[in-house]
C-alpha cells in the first residue's frame, strides 16, 4: 500500500544510526556549518606531487571550505600552500590553474611573493607606506601542507590541526604495499553535478549500487569472491574495502588487465574512503583519486585523477589509460552511470521536493552490500556536527568534536 | 570541387548518424581500419590526455554494449562546419569545427554541451570517401554528468 503524508514523514523503521534526514543534503545552514566543522579542520588532497615536479611549479586548488589555494614547490623543493589572495586588496594572485612562477605577482598593483610566502616587492612602497608598512608585513597566509600516501599533497587550513598521519590513522595501511613506487597523474577532469557532495561520497562508500553498473555486475558481482569483500571502518570516518579478483575479460570489449600493479594480485581492487570526501580507488592497473569539492547544498565539483607509475613505458602507460577510460574516463561505462545516479538524487532531493529520509539499513556482516560504510561516515558526521544526521534540526548541546588524534 | 563536397557530406553524415544514434550508419561510413580517438589538453596537469581510443571493432562494441548500460537519454545534436580539406593522394585530412548541443527530454531546454575540432583522415577511393581516422580534439573538459556516447 502506498504511503500517506504521515507515513512518508514518519522516520524509517530502523535504528536512528541507519537512516538520515534528507535535509542534510539540502539545508543551506547545515551546509555552511559543514564547511566550518567538517572541511576546514580536515586534511584534504589538493593535488599530486607529479603535478608540481620542478622548483617553482605551482597548482591552484579550490579548497572545499571555499578558500582558494596555491600549492607551490619552493626553491628548496619543499611543497607549501598559501591562500591565493593578495594581502593588499584581496585580489587573485595566480590565475592559471598550473604553471611555474619564480615570483608570484599580483597583476593589480604588482606586489610580488616568493615560493616561501614572503612578500618580496611592494611597488612604490616607501612613497606610499613610508615606514608604517613593509614587505615583512605583507606575507601570504600559509596553510599546513604535507606530502604522502602515494605522493599526494594534503592541505589543512586549521593551524591547530594534528599531523596527517594522526588524521588518517591506519586507514591507508591496506594500500601501503602498493604505494611504494613513485606515481604520476595522467588524467584529470572535473565534473560539476547538481547534487550534494555527501551523495557522491556515499556512492563511493557502498557497493550495493553495483546494480547500476553492468560492467561491475558482469566482472564482479557474478564472479567468485565478490560477496566476501568486506568493509573495515576506521576512526575519523574513514573506511576501506577489501579486494577480489575482478574478471575484466567477462565484459565484451574489455580484457584482462595484464599491465597490473606492483604487488597487487591480478584483478585486485582496493578502495579507501576518507572523510569527508576523498577516495583512493586502486583497480588493478590504475589508481583513481576522487576529491569532492562542495559548491553549495545541491552542487558539487568532483575532481578525478588517474595515475600510473612514473616508471611506465609508453606501452604500459597507454594500456593504463585504456583501462582507465573503459570505465572511468569521461565517456567510460561506469563514471557516467555513477554521476547520473547522484544527479538523480540531487534532482529528487533538492530543497522543496519533500524528500524526507535516506536509508542506510543493510546489514550483511560488513560485506560488500552492507551499508556500514555510509553509517560509519554519518556517525563521524554526527560527532563533528554535534547531532545525529537522522535528526539534524536538533540544536547541538555539545561543542563540535575535532578529528581524533 | 565535387570531391570536396563528397568529403564534407561524409563529415556531416557522420554527425547526423551519431545524432540519430544510428551507429550502424556511422560505422558504414568508416573504413575497416577506422580508428577513433578523443584527445584533450589539461591546463591543470599540463598534459595531453586521451579520453577514448578505439579501433572500429572497439567502437562497434562500445555501441552494442550501450543498451546494457544506464545512460542519459537527452538527445545530442552535433553542428559541424568543415574548415579545411587537404587532399594528398588517396587521403584527405579534414578539419572541422564541432559544437554539440544537449536538449533535455523534459521541457526541451537546449544547452551547449561541448566544443571540439574534428580532425578526420578520409580515405578516398572508388566506393566514395570513408573515415579512416577521427580525432576529436576536445576544448570542453567539463561535461557535467557526462554521456556514454562520444562526440
Amino acid at each position: 500500500m502506498a504511503k500517506s503524508a504521515a507515513d512518508w514523514d514518519a522516520p524509517p523503521k530502523f535504528p536512528a544510526t541507519h537512516y538520515v534526514d534528507s535535509r542534510i543534503y539540502t539545508d543551506p545552514s547545515i551546509f555552511a556549518e559543514e564547511l566550518e566543522k567538517l572541511f576546514k579542520p580536515s586534511w584534504i588532497i589538493a593535488c599530486h606531487e607529479s603535478e608540481i615536479g620542478a622548483a617553482f611549479d605551482y597548482r591552484l586548488f579550490q579548497h572545499p571550505s571555499g578558500v582558494p589555494l596555491i600549492v607551490v614547490r619552493g626553491d628548496d623543493m619543499k611543497v607549501r600552500s598559501f591562500y591565493n589572495i593578495c594581502p593588499h586588496r584581496g585580489n587573485t594572485i595566480l590565475y592559471d590553474p598550473a604553471g611555474n612562477a619564480r615570483r608570484m605577482t599580483c597583476i593589480f598593483h604588482q606586489w610580488s611573493f616568493d615560493a616561501r610566502g614572503n612578500c618580496v616587492d611592494i611597488s612604490r612602497a616607501e612613497q606610499g607606506y613610508q615606514d608604517r608598512f613593509r614587505k615583512e608585513d605583507a606575507s601570504l597566509r600559509e596553510v599546513k601542507t604535507e606530502v604522502g600516501y602515494g605522493g599526494f599533497v594534503w592541505v589543512n587550513i586549521d593551524d591547530a590541526c594534528g599531523p596527517l598521519k594522526d588524521y588518517l590513522g591506519s586507514a591507508m595501511d591496506i594500500l601501503a604495499p602498493y604505494m611504494v613506487e613513485p606515481m604520476e597523474v595522467f588524467h584529470f577532469n572535473r565534473a560539476i553535478v547538481n547534487t550534494n557532495y555527501k551523495l557522491w561520497h556515499d556512492t563511493n562508500s557502498e557497493f550495493y549500487h553495483d546494480f547500476v553498473h553492468y560492467f561491475n555486475r558482469i566482472t564482479g558481482m557474478m564472479q567468485p569472491g565478490y560477496f566476501e569483500r568486506k568493509y573495515t571502518a576506521f576512526p575519523n570516518g574513514h573506511a576501506t574495502v577489501g579486494s577480489m579478483n575482478i574478471q575484466y575479460d567477462k565484459y565484451e570489449g574489455s580484457r584482462e588487465r595484464a599491465v597490473g600493479w606492483p604487488g597487487l594480485a591480478p584483478g585486485g581492487w582496493y578502495m579507501v574512503d576518507l572523510f569527508p570526501g576523498m577516495t583512493y580507488n586502486l583497480r588493478t592497473s590504475v589508481l583513481r583519486i576522487d576529491t569532492a569539492i562542495p559548491l553549495g547544498p545541491n552542487r558539487v565539483a568532483i575532481e578525478f585523477r588517474g595515475l600510473g607509475l612514473k616508471s611506465d613505458t609508453p606501452e604500459q602507460r597507454a594500456q593504463r589509460v585504456f583501462d582507465h577510460n573503459t570505465i572511468w574516463g569521461p565517456f567510460g561505462r561506469n563514471l557516467h552511470e555513477d554521476l547520473l545516479a547522484v544527479h538523480g538524487q540531487g534532482r529528487a532531493m533538492r530543497e522543496g521536493t519533500d524528500s524526507r529520509w535516506v536509508i542506510h539499513g543493510r546489514e550483511e556482516n560488513s560485506t560488500i552490500h552492507d551499508e556500514v560504510g555510509m553509517r560509519h561516515f554519518y556517525a563521524e558526521w554526527g560527532r563533528r556536527m554535534g547531532r545525529a544526521a537522522s535528526d539534524p534540526a536538533r540544536e547541538s548541546r555539545q561543542p563540535p568534536a575535532r578529528a581524533a588524534a | 570541387m565535387e570531391q570536396r563536397s563528397q568529403i564534407e557530406e561524409l563529415v556531416y553524415r557522420s554527425c547526423m548518424a551519431l545524432d540519430e544514434r544510428d551507429f550502424k550508419a556511422f560505422l558504414d561510413l568508416c573504413d575497416p581500419g577506422f580508428r577513433y580517438k578523443v584527445t584533450v589538453y589539461s591546463p591543470e596537469i599540463r598534459k595531453e590526455m586521451v579520453w577514448l581510443d578505439h579501433d572500429r571493432k572497439g567502437m562497434e562494441t562500445l555501441f552494442t554494449n550501450l543498451p546494457r548500460h544506464n545512460s542519459d537519454h537527452s538527445p545530442l545534436v552535433r553542428h559541424a562546419t568543415v574548415y579545411t580539406v587537404k587532399v594528398q593522394g588517396e587521403e584527405a585530412e579534414v578539419v572541422s569545427a564541432l559544437q554539440v548541443f544537449r536538449t533535455a527530454l523534459d521541457g526541451g531546454a537546449t544547452e551547449l554541451y561541448g566544443v571540439a575540432r574534428l580532425i578526420d583522415t578520409v580515405k578516398l577511393g572508388g566506393a566514395g570517401p570513408k573515415l579512416a581516422k577521427r580525432v576529436v580534439r576536445m576544448e570542453t573538459r567539463q561535461l557535467g554528468f557526462g554521456s556514454h556516447i562520444p562526440f
